[in-house]
């Protein structure tokens, strides 16, 4: 079984947000109006961490791109009072639209906030909701919704390979992030795998993951030089 | 009296109730029947008579996710200008190529767009024959008024447990 795994270079990113940008299209995520955003109620999947360092005028700010972690031990599937949210074999952390009540107990059990919840009817640019991406449902107003790692394109590579004969190869499945970065700063694959490029680079003295000390085991590791 | 006047009221109310709790149910029972086709389409005509296979109309039922209905550029190949049988159902397939109009036809089958269904995978992949979920279109004589195997999810699942193949929530869902 895969157990499917991010790689995300810190020290490549130049937190342009075309991955933000990618993953909003991909996955028919509703935009939010600007009020309402600002008031913390924006839907992102692919979120943008911005710090800055320093005092002016030798500021530097720090971009960190962060996905759902889709945790080996997520804390998140543990509250679900009706398994709409659950770690599948692959190491994938599923969330069924359909299935999900809006108790939103996920969210608050998530220690990175990766989650977000559909407070509104969504709302389009104009013409946008005349091209959504038909491999992604749209979501009704009142459920959770994160970064799936673009399950979607699994099912259609899985398809392909599956009819071929052949497992799959490394860099055949990826998420739009990954596959639109200008930096090649987000590579992605199966850990067990041990020539896949995310397994090198996850064994890389670089390689870190955010708050390791709660055992949640995320699958998303940041490369980075810098001391953090 | 009040009191009387209440419980009339009572009574008219729960069978006004019970009348339209009944005349629900028979709707649903009968929605599916209640279907009609825009023409009576037969197609036990083409593929004996006419000796087309499936996949001449629904061209992408072994290659494509979805298998479509064919559009009237299909029919046209045949049905132009010459009826080629007596059946009135025919002037109506004339009719809508005269007007250039493509026909209205109803869906049956339809998974909903939160879930992934591929014909590919279960016609190539899992070497299924259109009967397991369609029945036997061969002998089809009536237009497709009610599903063989209903899009259900239970019904989805039965057949893969009984294959033994995934029903992981991810593999069908997105
Ligand atoms: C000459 C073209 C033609 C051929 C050949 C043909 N079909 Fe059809 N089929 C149609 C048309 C037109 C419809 C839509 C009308 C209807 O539903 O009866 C249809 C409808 C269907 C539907 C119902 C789709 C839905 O969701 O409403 C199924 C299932 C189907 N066909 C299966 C088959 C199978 C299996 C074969 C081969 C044994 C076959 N067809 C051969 C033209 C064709
Ligand atoms: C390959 C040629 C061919 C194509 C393509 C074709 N048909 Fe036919 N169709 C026939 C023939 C031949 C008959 C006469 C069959 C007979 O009566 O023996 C017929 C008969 C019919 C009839 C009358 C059937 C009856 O009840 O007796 C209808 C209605 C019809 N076709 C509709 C369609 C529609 C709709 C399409 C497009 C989806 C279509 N046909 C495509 C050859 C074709
Ligand atoms: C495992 C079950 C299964 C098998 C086998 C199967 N189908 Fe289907 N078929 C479905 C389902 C489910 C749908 C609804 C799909 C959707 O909404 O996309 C469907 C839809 C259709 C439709 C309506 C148009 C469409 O594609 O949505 C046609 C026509 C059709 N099937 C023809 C065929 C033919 C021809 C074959 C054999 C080559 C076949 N099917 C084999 C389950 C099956
Ligand atoms: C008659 C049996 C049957 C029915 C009914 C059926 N399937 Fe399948 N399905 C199969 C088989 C067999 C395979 C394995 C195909 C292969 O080996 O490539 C499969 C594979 C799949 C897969 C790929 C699973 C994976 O391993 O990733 C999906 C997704 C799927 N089916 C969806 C559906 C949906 C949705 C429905 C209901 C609308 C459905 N199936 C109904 C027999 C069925
Ligand atoms: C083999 C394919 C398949 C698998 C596996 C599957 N589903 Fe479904 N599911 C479907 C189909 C098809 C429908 C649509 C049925 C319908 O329209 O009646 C559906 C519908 C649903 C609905 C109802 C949506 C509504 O609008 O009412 C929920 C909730 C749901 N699924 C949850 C799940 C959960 C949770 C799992 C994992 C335990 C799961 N499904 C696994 C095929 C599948």
């Amino acid at each position: 079984m895969p157990r499917w795994a991010m790689v995300i270079d810190l020290d490549k990113c130049t937190g342009c947000g075309a991955c933000m940008a990618a993953c909003k299209m991909e996955n028919n995520v509703a935009i939010v109006d600007s009020k309402e955003a600002q008031a913390g109620r924006a839907l992102f999947w692919m979120d943008m961490i911005t710090t800055y360092e320093g005092e002016y005028p030798t500021v530097a700010a720090k971009r960190m791109p962060k996905p759902c972690f889709q945790c080996d031990n997520p804390p998140c599937t543990k509250v679900c009072p009706v398994r709409a949210t659950y770690r599948n074999n692959e190491g994938l952390v599923a969330q069924i639209y359909h299935r999900c009540i809006g108790c939103r107990y996920c969210m608050a059990a998530c220690p990175f906030t990766t989650k977000v919840f559909n407070w509104y009817e969504p709302q389009w640019l104009e013409g946008a909701n005349k091209c959504f991406n038909p491999d992604v449902s749209v979501r009704a107003v009142g459920v959770v919704e994160k970064c799936s790692f673009c399950a979607h394109r699994l099912q259609h590579v899985k398809e392909v390979a599956d009819l071929e004969k052949r497992p799959l190869q490394d860099g055949e499945y990826v998420p739009a992030c990954s596959e639109i970065c200008p930096a090649d700063a987000i590579s992605f694959g199966d850990l067990e795998n041990k020539d896949s490029a995310v397994y090198k680079l996850s064994r890389s003295y670089r390689a870190s993951r955010v708050m390791e000390d709660l055992g949640v085991e995320p699958k998303v590791y940041y490369l980075s030089k810098r001391v953090s | 009296m009040p009191k009387s006047a209440r419980t009339r009221n009572l009574i008219i109310l729960s069978s006004v109730g019970t009348v339209l709790v009944v005349l629900f149910i028979v709707v649903r029972l009968y929605a599916g029947r209640g279907v009609v086709q825009p023409i009576a389409y037969n197609h036990r005509v083409h593929i004996e008579n006419a000796g087309m296979q499936c996949t001449d109309c629904h061209v992408h039922a072994k290659d494509m996710a979805s298998a479509t209905v064919p559009s009237l550029e299909v029919c046209q190949n045949c049905h132009s200008a010459e009826p080629v049988s007596k059946s009135p159902e025919e002037l109506k397939v004339l009719k809508y190529v005269a007007d250039k109009k493509e026909i209205p036809w109803i869906r049956i089958y339809e998974v909903p767009e939160h879930v992934y269904f591929s014909h590919r995978r279960h016609v190539i992949g899992g070497k299924l024959e259109c009967e397991a979920c369609h029945g036997n279109m061969n002998e089809q004589t009536q237009p497709v008024t009610t599903a063989f195997l209903p899009v259900t999810m239970e019904n989805c699942m039965n057949c893969h447990r009984q294959r033994k193949v995934s029903n992981d929530c991810l593999a069908c869902h997105r």
